[in-house]
């Protein structure tokens, strides 16, 4: 809070509300003047104002005061009129341009900080130029009627020596200037006269005579002499010009050039001596005259009373006069009179008196115009004398009168406007002057802004400061400037408003601002400046498409003003993902597809594990071969080689809702070729990385004069909000250090987007997992480019990719070495060898698919001799690629399993003549998908009578969902079993055919074919057909396939030892291929590629029983004896097996029946069982004969007595070996003939396997029914 | 039935986390913009407000030219600001109480961060069938 009288406001009172002097000179005296490149006005402006002019004043009462400072206004007379209101508009409107001119090289500069602004001086904060327009737009209401303190208080009449009859001059200029005829203002004003005498022309006598006579005539005190330009050269420069301000800058050394130092205290001292003894005693006598004339008439009770009905009277006369309603000599003018005389001669409280005698008059007669006038002066007044809140209160009240008169009264609004804000703002009222600048914008657009702007910097200087209001502010003043073509002041309002919206997210707010003073800096010509604020605007997602393409149409309008591309690093347009970022390349692992470099590399690893070398031994060779530096990039850096393209993906998103075309979208490179900066490399600092504020150049090269490496360019177009996954290469051709800087891209053939991959980290797909030292960021897009090496190319003909369980398919695979250095040592290795077996030669086969493995063709090769301990396939020492020779290797592929298996084939080589890789490795991946087919399963049941013999039932489902399929053939693996049918064919399958969906059970008899009761493992060839067995009919000319040639028997040895954990092979097993075929149909198949031959294994199928031991009763099946002699003895013999591999103890007890427990076991044996029962005639011829000779026997004998004892050993006891055959002799004795069943014992056998664990069980006897019969 | 009228809720540190333009007439591109600068200058007269008075409704913060702000600061300094051309007090302070209980409910969601952007559609479909209502 300052003090009234020294703010700003105090001080624009003091220059503005002073005492006018009106200027009369002859023509001669401007020539005199102009010498020195000024008027006589402005010869003496800047000696008007006076800081300590020490005037005793007394006015109203016999108190006395000193006026200290004071100030005069010149004016010639043809200006002291109303001004002409276009003219003051041009005037105004110039004072802003130039001040925008002036500020042009600014607006280039970023928009300050908001902490700066808020800590800048008070008196900085807003721009200088202000104050000048505020000025001159307050002067555009000089000299209005119902304001007495334009009125002028002196003449000064001025006269050069040199001019014919002075004295006659004199009373000419003044009765030919009168003052404004209107008759508002005072003709009988204070005179003063003032010869001037040019030093260089007129001589002195001549100028002391024209003296003598105008004292003489009008007066001694009325009369002074000035003499000027004593200077005979005229080129007097002044250190202080005090006339600097009125010329520009160009001239401003000429001004008063012909005045000496002498000259100016003379004038100075000529214009106190006239305003400190001739116009403030002028003005005190003027009042005290008035002040008595008032009083006379209007103070006092009584006074009040007569005006109160004078004036009464007036209003009956509305149109007595049809002039000005208030004239000169009138009251009301008078008191103005009065109160401005006091104002200006600062003597505050008469000046209020006084204004209070007359608004009440003014309200009266509704004069508005004058009545708000004096509102306006009285708030001045109570500001001079610093009573708060009177002053507002008064303003209000003169502002909202004049904003009631409404266009002829909005100047004068503007003018007690401005006076207001400046009392509001020396009381630190900033917030209500804000409201009152804003009161004031009215419609004029040019006006608006200043007084928006100025708005807004009152927000600023609220404590706190309302930053909000003075952003909104802001924008609102730099549109009005826009609207008046002031660009350069819009851009300064924005970019400062910029400064509080920078870090909004009211998105509206954003877009508004950036996109406003993008257009601006267009139009001002500095293109780089507005796409660096266009491009904020180009991730407005958010905005309606509509919006969307008119930001992105206007962006492309102002690049292309521009005539050149503008590179704009970091443009969001499309938005990068960098997560997405993916790296591929190939150092000595090699990919043959897309789908190879996918995989993750610990499954390649893991393949790759014994096919390759050890590290140890490279490193050794190449400890022998190279420099030490080289085995440390290798461990530190990523390895590509020349002539091989490195692949980099991202993923481009698209922010906005309209198509946008992208193009020309390729990677930015960096190759240093030479060994030296191989070396500078390795001293770099790890963390250093390229800049984006360092301006390189991109691509270059160093060494080579023509491109090292090659790079591609997509184009795509991307919708709104679509995503893209771009795959980006750069192919180098020269050794050296590779690095992937950043990715560019164009838009609209004239934007380039520029994003750099410092700060990224990448997932690079091919890192090596031995490395130990985690990978940097920088590191990851870095590479040391070797040189150019044989890359081998493989593929496999026709792999089909759907398949039924158990298809089996005859492939090739084919290698191939564009290069002309050789390869050699090619080995392979199979993820899954149970799938796919490699075949034995190069050689094409000689007979077509399936054929070729059919019985009876004489190329089928055997392989027994061929049994490979290991996984990993040797092709043959004279295999060596180069020159674009191809290898074509025979693979077999069947598909052992359902389900979707990937295959994996890993094919290493070496390189000749190489030093800097040893070995590479060609990796190949291939998916498949296996449809369950046919599932078989068997159950072998050894034969009770028959040790030799198994009987085998075979289920087989047809699991597909609509193929049929076809059986061919069963056979069993290995020379030991035989096999054959126990049913026809056309018996077991009518339709040949298996529906989907279909089971059928079937029952073979397999026949163990070695010598009984040995172990002996030599046995005799079996011929081939007692292995195989046709199931099809006979009338299908068919061969059998050949199940122990290759690739048969190859997969069959892979189903082995994934069927069954056992490696040796157990003689208690039998192993089964089933081969069948896809049924021809009319329908198309589930799998595109039809299959011709499906084999189906079925291992390790165990031959045992659930009971240890088997056995059988060997003895007569009829015999004759004559019971008339003896009792009948029968020797028998029971042949046991021990079938399991424990020591078996085996007990054989018989038993002595009734005849009633023989009828049960003989009835129950019908149901099931092995049985060779006689035929019935035979038996019933027997026993007829039987019943008639024994017809004398008592029967009560019969039933009381067993019809046969065994007369051997009750309980035997024996110990059989596992695997062997023990016979046991046993005997009965039969009393009379007849038909008995010997199945009355039963063996209790105790196992004791290897372990300690034992276990134990009881079996019955089989049915043997001996006959028995008399002899005769 | 205000013409105008452009509903925001303003969470701390000034970021908006719901924007609705809620009048009836007719949706122009420009007036959102508008409308996002007086709501965004009225913060300074809310923030000298809300620390003088224990009141949450705020009525008639901030005017510009015929559109007037209206605020309701929530006790965790939430302020929601309508702008609108109506004179209607008492149906802004019902709305205002109104759109506080769906916003109390959106704070409850235990998925939903304070001070992030409301993007439920049902609190928009809320807030807009309550705007028919009162305003």
């Amino acid at each position: 809070m300052v003090e009234p009288v020294n703010s700003s406001l105090g001080k624009m009172l003091l220059e503005e509300i002073s005492p006018v002097v009106m200027v009369l000179c002859t023509p001669l005296v401007e020539d005199t003047f102009l010498r020195n490149g000024l008027s006589f006005v402005e010869t003496l402006k800047p000696f008007c104002n006076f800081s300590n002019i020490d005037v005793p004043v007394r006015t109203s009462s016999d108190q006395l005061y000193r006026l200290k400072k004071f100030t005069l206004r010149l004016f010639y007379a043809s200006d002291i009129k109303q001004p002409n209101v276009e003219v003051a508009k041009q005037r105004l409107e110039r004072v802003i341009t130039q001040a925008g001119e002036k500020d042009f090289q600014d607006l280039k500069s970023d928009p300050p900080q908001i902490t700066d602004i808020l800590s800048n001086p008070e008196s900085e904060i807003a721009p200088s130029w202000f104050r000048y327009y505020n000025k001159e737009l307050i002067r555009t209401l000089s000299f209005s009627d119902h304001e007495a303190f334009d009125h002028p208080v002196a003449c000064l009449l001025v006269v050069s020596s040199k001019d014919e009859e002075p004295i006659k001059k004199f009373v000419d200029l003044f009765n030919s200037n009168r003052l404004p005829t209107d008759g508002t203002m005072d003709p009988n004003i204070l005179k003063h006269y003032l010869l001037v005498h040019d030093n260089q022309d007129a001589t002195t006598e001549r100028t002391s005579k024209v003296l003598s006579e105008m004292r003489s005539q009008f007066g001694n005190n009325e009369c002074n002499l000035l003499c000027t330009n004593s200077s005979k050269e005229g080129n007097v420069e002044h250190q202080a010009n005090p006339w600097a301000s009125f010329k520009s800058s160009v001239s401003a050394d000429k001004l008063g050039c012909a005045l000496t130092g002498d000259d100016i205290v003379e004038i100075k001292d000529l214009m106190q001596e006239f305003a400190s003894r001739h116009i403030i005693p002028y003005m005190e006598q003027k009042v005290r005259e008035l002040n008595q004339q008032i009083s006379a008439t209007r103070k006092g009770l009584k006074n009040q009373f007569k005006n109160f009905l004078w004036r009464k009277g007036k209003d009956d006369n509305p149109d007595a006069t049809k002039g000005s309603m208030y004239t000169y000599s009138s009251t009301e003018s008078q008191i103005r009179i009065l109160g401005d005389y006091a104002f200006m001669l600062h003597d505050y409280e008469l000046a209020l008196s006084s204004y209070r005698l007359i608004y009440t008059d003014y309200n009266i007669d509704k004069a508005w115009k004058h009545y708000a006038g004096v509102q306006e002066m009285r708030g001045l007044a109570y500001f001079i004398s610093d009573q708060p809140k009177k002053d507002s209160e008064c303003m209000e009240n003169a502002f909202s009168t004049y904003m009631k008169l409404g266009k002829s009264g909005f100047q004068n609004a503007t003018r007690c406007g401005l006076w207001w804000a400046e009392m509001l703002k020396a009381r630190d009222q900033h917030k209500e002057a804000a409201s009152v600048y804003f009161r004031i914008c009215g419609e004029e657009p040019l006006h608006a802004a200043v007084m928006l702007e100025q708005a807004s910097y009152c927000f600023m200087l609220t404590k706190p400061a309302m930053l909000h209001k003075y952003g909104f502010h802001l924008v609102l003043s730099g549109d009005h400037y826009k609207n008046c073509n002031q660009v350069n002041h819009a851009i300064r309002t924005y970019k400062s408003a910029i400064s509080v919206y920078k870090s909004t997210t009211w998105s509206h707010i954003k877009d508004h601002l950036y996109f406003h003073i993008g257009q601006w800096y267009a139009i001002v010509g500095m293109h780089d400046v507005a796409v660096r604020n266009m491009l904020k605007v180009l991730d407005c997602g958010y905005q309606s498409k509509a919006t969307q393409e008119i930001f992105l149409r206007d962006f492309f309008d102002i690049v292309k003003k521009t005539g050149m591309k503008h590179e704009v690093v970091g443009l969001q347009l499309p938005i990068l993902n960098m997560s997405s970022l993916q790296v591929i390349y190939e150092d000595h692992r090699t990919y043959a597809s897309q789908a190879s470099a996918l995989v993750e590399e610990s499954i390649w690893q893991s393949l790759e594990d014994d096919i390759i070398p050890s590290l140890n031994s490279g490193k050794s060779n190449w400890l022998e071969l190279q420099s030490k530096l080289l085995p440390k990039k290798y461990k530190e850096s990523n390895v590509c080689v020349a002539g091989e393209s490195v692949k980099l993906d991202l993923e481009f998103r698209n922010p906005l809702l309209i198509s946008t075309s992208i193009t020309s979208v390729s990677l930015i490179c960096e190759l240093t070729a030479n060994s030296d900066d191989l070396k500078l490399v390795d001293n770099e600092p790890s963390g250093s990385s390229l800049s984006p504020e360092i301006s390189t150049e991109h691509n270059q090269v160093t060494t080579s004069g023509f491109s090292s490496f090659t790079l591609s360019e997509v184009d795509f177009t991307l919708g709104g909000g679509e995503k893209k996954l771009v795959r980006l290469t750069v192919t180098p051709s020269e050794e050296g250090i590779l690095k992937i800087v950043g990715v560019r891209w164009e838009l609209s053939g004239s934007i380039v987007g520029v994003h750099y991959f410092q700060s990224v980290s990448v997932k690079a797909k091919t890192a090596r997992g031995r490395r130990k030292n985690k990978l940097t960021p920088t590191d990851a897009l870095k590479f040391l480019v070797i040189k150019s090496l044989p890359r081998l190319e493989g593929s496999i003909d026709h792999l089909p990719e759907k398949l039924y369980a158990g298809d089996l398919r005859y492939l090739v695979l084919e290698l191939r070495n564009k290069s002309e250095s050789p390869t050699k040592n090619l080995k392979m290795k199979i993820s899954h060898p149970r799938f796919v077996s490699p075949g034995n030669h190069e050689e094409e086969l000689t007979t077509e698919f399936p054929d070729c493995l059919k019985k009876g063709d004489e190329h089928n090769i055997v392989q027994r001799e061929s049994n490979r301990t290991s996984s990993v396939f040797a092709f043959p020492k004279d295999v060596s690629l180069q020159g674009d020779r191809s290898l074509r290797w025979p693979l077999w592929l069947r598909a052992a399993i359902p389900g979707t298996i990937s295959l994996y084939f890993t094919i290493y080589y070496e390189m000749e003549n190489v030093s800097s890789m040893k070995y590479r490795t060609l990796r190949m991946h291939y998916n498949l998908q296996v449809l369950p087919s046919l599932q078989t399963s068997f159950k072998v049941t050894p034969s009770p009578s028959r040790l030799q013999e198994f009987l085998v039932r075979m289920d087989i489902v047809n699991r597909a969902k609509s193929d049929c399929f076809q059986i061919h053939q069963l056979s069993t693996v290995g020379c030991r079993w035989g096999i054959s049918l126990l049913q026809p064919v056309d018996t077991i399958l009518p339709s040949k055919f298996l529906l989907a969906g279909q089971a059928l059970s079937c029952f073979f008899m397999i026949k163990d074919c070695r010598k009984s009761g040995t172990e002996d493992e030599e046995t005799t060839s079996l011929p081939p057909s007692q292995t195989d067995v046709k199931l099809y009919t006979q009338d299908d000319d068919e061969k059998l396939f050949d199940i122990v040639s290759s690739p048969l028997a190859s997969f069959h040895e892979s189903e082995r030892s994934c069927q069954g954990p056992s490696v040796q092979v157990s003689p208690n097993t039998v192993d089964f291929i089933l081969i069948s075929r896809l049924a021809k149909s009319s329908s198309p198949s589930a799998v595109p590629d039809l299959p011709k031959i499906l084999s189906h294994h079925s291992c390790h199928n165990s031959i045992r029983s659930s009971s240890p031991i088997s056995w059988s009763l060997d003895g007569p099946q009829t015999i004759h004896h004559d019971f008339s002699t003896s009792l009948c003895e029968i020797k028998l013999k029971m042949v046991i097996r021990n079938t399991s591999d424990g020591i078996s103890s085996v007990t054989i007890n018989t038993n002595d029946f009734l005849p009633d427990a023989a009828a049960t076991t003989s009835s129950s044996g019908n149901q099931s069982g092995w049985r060779y029962v006689p035929t019935i005639t035979e038996e019933m011829k027997l026993t007829s004969d039987v019943m008639g000779s024994r017809l004398g026997k008592p029967p009560s004998s019969m039933e009381s007595s067993p019809p046969f004892i065994w007369s051997g050993l009750s309980s035997t006891k024996i110990q059989i070996q596992p695997l062997s055959t023990t016979e046991i002799p046993l005997q009965i004795s039969v009393f009379s003939p007849g038909i008995y069943d010997l199945s009355s014992y039963e063996l209790n056998w105790e196992l004791s396997e290897h372990e300690s664990a034992t276990s134990s069980g009881t079996c019955q006897g089989y049915p043997y029914y001996l006959t028995v019969l008399q002899s005769e | 039935m205000a013409n105008t009228a452009c509903f925001i809720i303003v969470g701390r540190n000034d970021i908006p986390i719901y924007e609705a333009e809620v009048g009836s007439a007719a949706k122009r591109e420009d007036a959102a913009q508008l409308h996002q600068f007086i709501l965004h200058a009225a913060l300074d007269v809310v923030q000298d407000l809300a620390w003088t008075t224990s009141a949450m409704f705020l009525k008639s913060v901030d005017r510009f030219n015929d559109l007037v702000v209206s605020v309701y600061v929530t006790a965790g300094h939430t302020r929601l600001m309508l702008l609108h051309d109506s004179r209607n007090e008492d149906g802004i302070k019902s709305f205002f109480q109104e759109v506080h209980e769906l916003y109390i409910k959106i704070l409850l969601n235990p998925l939903y961060l304070p001070g992030s952007r409301i993007t439920s559609s049902h609190f928009d479909t809320k807030v807009r069938a309550l705007a028919r209502k009162y305003l």
